[in-house]
């Protein structure tokens, strides 16, 4: 081994890279600092366009690839794109409120376009973002060696309003993210007054003023007062934000007009997902949507009716983003005792705004510090060039008989009683100044310097006067740049009621439910003939009930089960339609037995209950059904009108493994039962026999069964000549009708064949129109 | 040419009758040997089934006698035709067992379907028996014939009377030809056992006289009593509580089909097929049909039922993987293929079996969804460790052999030594500081693999996700020794393993995230001790004209003390590889003379705090990172501006 080689556990090397890894990305690179709300790319950015280029709202506009080259290479040692990403979303003005940059050409656009490269694109400072600069030049901040040590750069930049807060930002560091929305400019500084005044002020005052974010794309925010309070009180929580719209009305036509939207969506990408619900026919009230923006926001929708608006509002809130949640995190950077250092934390509102104003205060007072320091100084030579100029023959005659320039400066201060400073200031003063009016202009000039001293003196002595200073300026500001709130706050009282209900998406139609034996399901709106129906080969039509697309059916199956699905969400085709498991849960080998339709109009006329029927609930039509086991029952519809789960619902009881239902039919009390067993019984009686449960029972028994026997066949009929038709395998027939098999319930019913057994229920599917046809 | 041999019309041979069998047999039974010997056998017994399947036998007995060298078979069928034929004026007996080309099978009307080979069956036995005896019970009478070489020797003689039909024939293969006769009881009984399963319901006997043994096969279930039987004896579990058993008959020139149908956990598809009770080893296009079924099927089911699998593409051998089925078809005329005759050829058995069975399948997934999803998973299962596998079989083996070196990734600049105990490999961050350590190396020793940006976060991603990141799988195939399971050490292409990164944080973060992998899907590479951390110089000193490097702050202070007084030193804090000119990054980093080397270990009694520490710092939980990054931040004096 070489000598070099020192071993390192792996979970040392791993937790001190890692850990210094994620410090340097929480303080340096993804929060921003409290005092200025920058991140540290955002401040050497403006750094380098103010100190560097001079690129002052008033000056050209310069190459952003210049900008972005003097970042790189003084401040910022990291790739050129995520600068000029940087710069490029502090130029736009529908991420930040109060745009720091002012862009030149193009700057990408609230669709996703993006910008265009470095090269073309132009840039300088706002006239705002010079509010955070201009105090630099005083000695207010702090700085540091940039990354090779050849220059210096800010901490902090000295900002004369709670820029944090005003643009918000967004950032994702290791162990801690953060994301703090814009806000209005006048709110917050009058929530800043609020502090200044009162430091004891309530956060429910603060609240009073700074009511929630404000978006530059507007929009509208749903959230409580209450929730707005809890989320500045904890430092996060989710907004509801929903984009807002107004109708328009040209000739016949009503337009729905969406001109605000959530802040940060994509334009493009919404527009395009109405265009797809549209497609797809899920929102019928909207019959076209385009883009008409030019400046502002102007999606349009064309609305099928007028009185269609809340619908199409309430779907498009629901199934697109133009209402969304938007998670409010206020961690940033505090500053610490060390002006070098500081610290992650998730605050409160109140504290947000009083650490920047005890920051905003230290800035002042460095501010008036360094103002005073140049007035004293100047003050000082102006005292000098008093005395001077009380006796200036003297002193010219001083100089002209010194021996250069050092030897005047001592002889000036030995016999003016002046300092080095002072000497220095006369001898470099220039002629003309000899002149007589200058000894009144100093004289003037010395009055005002003191007075402005004595101002700031007095000001630095006393912690309100600086307060009120800050005050003033905080007002100055908020006159300069206050603009009216964009984002509107709480339901608006004026929009239609708006709410939401899956049944206004469906266009009524009316269907035929078509399902096969092997359950195949689907919809048609027409057929000419039953053989015309395409179906899989081998299989076959089972049952046709017809329904509104609004409406629902049941699905019944041989477990004694009942799925409830709305008519519109089954397929409408020509084809085959679909396997109703694909909807459903059902058990292996569960098979569909009856259908009924929950549409009223194709239900029967409603019968008065008869005897044995009183005080039952619900009227007809009931459902009916039997076992194979020989068990009866009949239920009310109403049960199963809902749509079901994927679980469907019990609606009989099964004796044991074998058993299985035969068949459920709609009754309106009025038919008769007819059943066929396997081994030749037939039986036939009155509905009414069956007795109608509440919820899903065994039932009562409907025939009785030798041990070895079970029903085969199960209908009804109004007829006392018609009923379900069984055949042998020899193809002799026999149709369980009231006329030939009239019985009783329970009873075994009459046999028919002493040898041999039915091998086959010969059923019409056509048989459940003509329920509903008859009348 | 000698004049001796001269060929004239009389050198022309006509075979009369029989003959021709005698003199090739193998065009008849496709050889002498054994099996060619027991093809006799079958050629009889499948007369028998076929009366059977159409319905008109219900048992079939077998007999092989004591000297093993006869057989007999029995079936309670219709019997043979005796009366005489019209126009041959011969017993019709006598003409199916004499004439080739003769028997009730060409015409559909008496049998739909047959196995045997079209009427050559009988006859051929006959001349290739040095007895036969034919037993007809048929009309009230049983009759009986005795034949030998396929020559009659008796008349049709009237045995006596009988109420019962059928058909027994007893014949002893000739030794002439077959050489010692010795039939297989053990091959008969299996193969009577497979007929006895392919054709539901019959009744097939076998007496094996040698060891006095009888068997009794009966099935009612039919393929679905085989398959169970198979997947029994084989021990493999079935996926679903049932299997997929379904027949169908058919009016076109396919008449039935059978098929019994499952997956099972083995990782193997099986899939035995029969046509006409014939069992085709090496398929045809009925078991091409059904294997397209069987995908078409479960493509249509997860299609209906949303189960596409999200990150992987199922093949048609996912999906048939562990499929476990049997088809039986009967169709009218069998065309065979191949040396053994055992491949079908009718080009429209592949449509008419995908055809039928395809929906029918399909169904039957839908009737029993629960059922069909197992399926899916299986075959997604299938698919995921068949990607893995191939990821791991992509994975470049030792390097002993130059041709290895093709399936490097491009990225690597690999050093010249093969020895790799003399090699080293530096991972590099980024491509602008791998070009400087490629140009700066030593090449007989050294190799160089760039990465582009941060790694994947292995701790946090599926070994699917591992194997698929580009990055990382180039370095597993640079490092040629397998991931996870199939690392292998022997097969390491380098003694040491050293990352090289930039000496500012994202360099860290990348270095935690290779040692994250490393440790957790090649641990044995950090135990053998092959992982180093590469040491770049902190700082560099500039004074004048002169550059100096300094690895840290001992030996920053070391090279001011020594440089004279009046020079103002300039140091800056080093950033990137990229800044360093080739040689010094040689010179301070790579030469193994003068660099230095950090060596990751594990200690022993630090097992449990390295996962742990792994785990909190690159695992899923942010709020143990939160903590972590919270207590050790005081720690950290590294922090980038």
């Amino acid at each position: 081994m070489e000598p070099q080689v020192q071993p390192v556990a792996l979970h040392e090397a791993t937790r001190r890279r890692y850990l210094s890894y994620a410090l340097s990305v929480i303080t340096s690179r993804a929060l921003p600092d409290l005092r200025d709300g920058l991140k540290p790319v955002q401040r050497r950015i403006l750094y380098a366009m103010y100190h560097n280029l001079h690129l002052n709202p008033e000056s050209r506009y310069r190459k952003s690839a210049a900008v972005i080259g003097e970042v790189m290479a003084k401040y910022h040692p990291h790739g050129d794109q995520s600068i000029y990403d940087a710069m490029v979303r502090m130029a736009q003005p529908f991420s930040l409120l109060h745009t720091l940059v002012d862009g030149q050409g193009n700057y990408g656009s609230l669709d996703g376009d993006p910008p265009a490269a470095m090269r073309y694109t132009e840039a300088r400072l706002s006239k705002i973002a010079i509010e955070l600069l201009s105090e630099l030049k005083k000695q207010t901040v702090h700085y540091r060696p940039n990354y090779d040590g050849q220059f210096f750069e800010p901490v902090v930049l000295p900002a004369r309003f709670p820029q944090l807060l005003i643009n918000g930002t967004e950032g994702i560091a290791v162990g801690m993210a953060t994301k703090i929305p814009p806000h209005n400019l006048r709110e917050v500084i009058d929530a800043c007054v609020l502090v200044i005044d009162d430091p004891e002020v309530s956060l429910k005052r603060l609240c009073g003023k700074v009511k929630g974010p404000d978006f530059p794309m507007g929009g509208r925010i749903l959230t409580s007062k209450d929730d707005m309070r809890t989320l500045y009180e904890t430092g996060g929580g989710p907004i509801l934000i929903r984009g807002e719209s107004e109708t328009e009305k040209v000739g016949r036509k009503t337009f729905l007009i969406l001109t605000s939207l959530p802040y940060g969506l994509n334009k493009a990408q919404l527009v395009e997902s109405i265009g797809q619900l549209i497609r797809e026919r899920k929102l019928p009230q909207l019959t076209d949507v385009r883009d008409e923006s030019t400046d502002g926001i102007r999606v349009v929708c064309e609305l099928r009716k007028p009185q269609d608006e809340a619908a199409a509002l309430a779907y498009l809130y629901k199934h697109t983003k133009l209402q969304q949640r938007y998670h409010v995190n206020l961690t940033c950077l505090v500053p610490t005792d060390n002006p070098d250092v500081a610290t992650p934390a998730k605050l409160d509102l109140k504290s947000i705004l009083q650490t920047w104003l005890n920051y905003r205060f230290e800035t002042v007072r460095k501010r008036f510090e360094f103002d005073l320091r140049k007035l004293r100084e100047r003050i000082h030579l102006l005292e000098g060039f008093e005395k001077i100029f009380d006796c200036l023959d003297e002193a010219i005659a001083l100089i002209r008989a010194s021996e250069g320039k050092r030897d005047a400066a001592e002889r000036l201060m030995d016999h003016f009683g002046l300092d080095d400073l002072q000497a220095e200031a006369i001898l470099e003063i220039k002629l003309y100044k000899l002149a007589k009016l200058e000894i009144l202009a100093i004289r003037k000039e010395l009055s005002e310097k003191r007075a402005e001293a004595a101002r700031i003196e007095a000001i630095l002595a006393s912690d309100a006067e600086l307060w009120e200073v800050i005050r003033t300026e905080l007002m100055e500001l908020r006159k300069e740049y206050g603009v009216r709130r964009k984002t509107n706050i709480g339901e608006d009282e004026s929009e239609v009621d708006i709410t939401y209900s899956e049944d206004a998406y469906i266009v009524a139609e009316d269907a035929f439910v078509i399902a096969t034996r092997e359950g195949w399901i689907k919809r048609q709106s027409s057929f000419s003939n039953v053989d015309k129906i395409r179906i899989r080969e081998g299989d076959a039509i089972g049952w046709i009930v017809k329904a509104s697309t609004r409406s629902t059916v049941t699905f019944f199956t041989d477990k004694g089960i009942g799925y409830t699905m709305r008519v519109d969400d089954i397929p409408a085709t020509t084809g085959y339609g679909e396997p109703v498991q694909r909807h459903y849960k059902f058990e292996a080998g569960e098979r569909i037995v009856g259908i009924l339709s929950h549409d009223p109009r194709n239900h029967p006329p409603a019968v008065p209950p008869t005897e044995g029927e009183a005080g039952l609930d619900e009227a007809a039509p009931y459902g009916a059904a039997v076992t194979k086991n020989g068990r009866g029952l009949r239920f009310s519809m109403k049960n199963f009108s809902e749509v079901s789960t994927k679980n469907g619902r019990k609606c009989v009881r099964l004796g044991d493994n074998m058993d299985g239902v035969v068949a459920v039919w709609m009754s309106d009390t009025t038919e008769y039962v007819g059943i066929a067993s396997r081994k030749g019984h037939i039986l036939s009686y009155p509905v009414t026999e069956i007795a109608v449960v509440r919820s899903a029972g065994k039932g009562f028994l409907a025939m009785k069964l030798n041990p070895d026997d079970e029903v085969l066949a199960f209908g009804l009929s109004k007829s006392i000549y018609e009923g379900p038709e069984v055949v042998t395998v020899q193809g002799r027939s026999e149709t369980a009708r009231f006329s030939k098999f009239k019985g009783r319930r329970g009873a075994k019913g009459a046999l028919v064949m002493r040898r041999g057994f039915f091998a086959e229920w010969k059923q019409n599917p056509l048989f459940l129109l003509g329920q509903a046809e008859e009348e | 040419m000698a004049q001796s041999t001269r060929y004239d019309a009389k050198d022309i041979t006509v075979l009369e009758g029989l003959e021709p069998v005698r003199a090739r047999p193998g065009m008849y039974i496709g050889g002498t040997g054994k099996a060619g010997l027991h093809h006799l056998l079958w050629e009889i017994v499948d007369n028998s089934v076929d009366e059977a399947l159409n319905g008109h036998a219900s048992t079939i007995t077998v007999t092989v006698h004591k000297n093993g060298k006869t057989a007999s078979v029995k079936d309670n069928g219709r019997g043979i035709p005796v009366d005489t034929h019209p126009v041959h004026k011969k017993p019709a007996l006598e003409l199916i067992l004499t004439t080739l080309h003769a028997g009730g099978k060409f015409d559909q009307k008496v049998y739909a379907t047959s196995g045997g080979l079209h009427g050559v069956g009988s006859s051929v036995v006959n001349a290739l028996s040095s007895s036969l005896t034919a037993r007809i019970r048929r009309g009230g009478k049983e009759f009986e014939q005795d034949y030998r070489r396929g020559r009659a020797v008796s008349e049709l003689r009237v045995n006596g009377q009988s109420r019962l039909t059928g058909t027994r024939i007893t014949f002893t293969p000739d030794e002439d030809i077959f050489g010692p006769v010795q039939f297989d009881s053990e091959m008969v009984r299996e193969a009577l056992e497979v007929k006895s399963y392919l054709n539901k319901g019959m009744r097939i006997q076998f007496k094996d006289e040698a060891s006095g043994n009888s068997y009794d096969y009966h099935h009612e279930g039919g393929l679905a009593d085989f398959l169970v039987a198979r997947l029994r004896k084989t021990e493999r579990r079935n996926l679903c509580p049932e299997s997929f058993i379904w027949e169908r008959e058919f009016s076109g020139s396919m008449l039935r089909l059978q098929l019994a149908l499952t997956w099972t956990d083995f990782p193997r598809e099986s899939v035995t097929c029969y046509v006409n009770g014939i069992h085709t080893s090496d398929g045809g296009t009925h078991e091409q049909g059904f294997r397209e079924a069987i995908t078409r099927a479960l493509r249509n089911f997860i299609e209906t039922h949303n189960l596409t699998p999200r990150g992987v593409s199922l093949t048609a051998d996912d999906i048939r993987e562990g499929v476990f089925g049997m088809l039986s078809i009967f169709i009218r005329e069998p065309q065979f293929q191949g040396q053994t005759k055992d491949k079908l050829n009718n080009p429209e058995v592949r449509s008419q079996v995908e055809g039928a069975v395809r929906p029918a399948l399909e169904q039957w997934l839908h009737d029993h969804k629960s059922w069909g999803e197992m399926i899916v998973t299986r075959a997604v299962q299938a698919a995921r460790a068949r990607m893995a596998s191939r990821a791991a079989a992509n994975q470049v083996r030792r390097k002993s052999a130059v041709s290895h070196r093709l399936n490097l990734p491009g990225k690597l600049a690999d050093c010249s030594s093969t020895d790799p105990s003399r090699s080293e490999l530096f991972i590099v961050e980024g491509d602008s500081a791998g070009g400087s350590a490629k140009q700066g190396r030593d090449r007989t020793t050294q190799a160089i693999l760039p990465l582009r940006g941060k790694v994947l976060n292995t701790e946090q991603a599926s070994l699917a996700a591992v194997l698929k990141n580009q990055e990382l799988s180039n370095i597993v195939q640079a490092l040629g020794c397998g991931i996870g399971k199939d690392f292998n050490s022997s097969r390491l292409r380098y003694e040491r393993v050293i990352l090289l990164m930039d000496a500012d944080v994202d360099g860290h973060h990348i270095a935690t995230l290779l040692l994250t992998f490393f440790y957790r899907y090649m641990p044995q590479l950090i135990d053998d001790g092959h992982v180093f951390l590469a040491q770049p110089p902190l700082y560099r000193i500039d004074v004048g004209k002169e550059t100096y490097w300094a690895s840290d702050d001992t030996e920053k202070e070391s090279i001011l003390k020594r440089l004279p007084a009046r020079y103002k030193p300039e140091i800056s804090r080093f950033k990137g590889l990229g800044e360093m000119m080739p040689k010094t990054l040689y010179a301070t980093t790579l030469d193994p003379r003068r660099r230095r080397l950090l060596k990751v270990e594990v200690p022993e009694d630090k097992t449990f705090i390295t996962d742990q520490t792994i785990n909190q710092l690159m695992g899923k939980d942010p709020q143990a990172r939160f903590h972590m990054i919270m207590d050790g931040a005081q720690d950290v004096q590294e922090l980038d501006i």
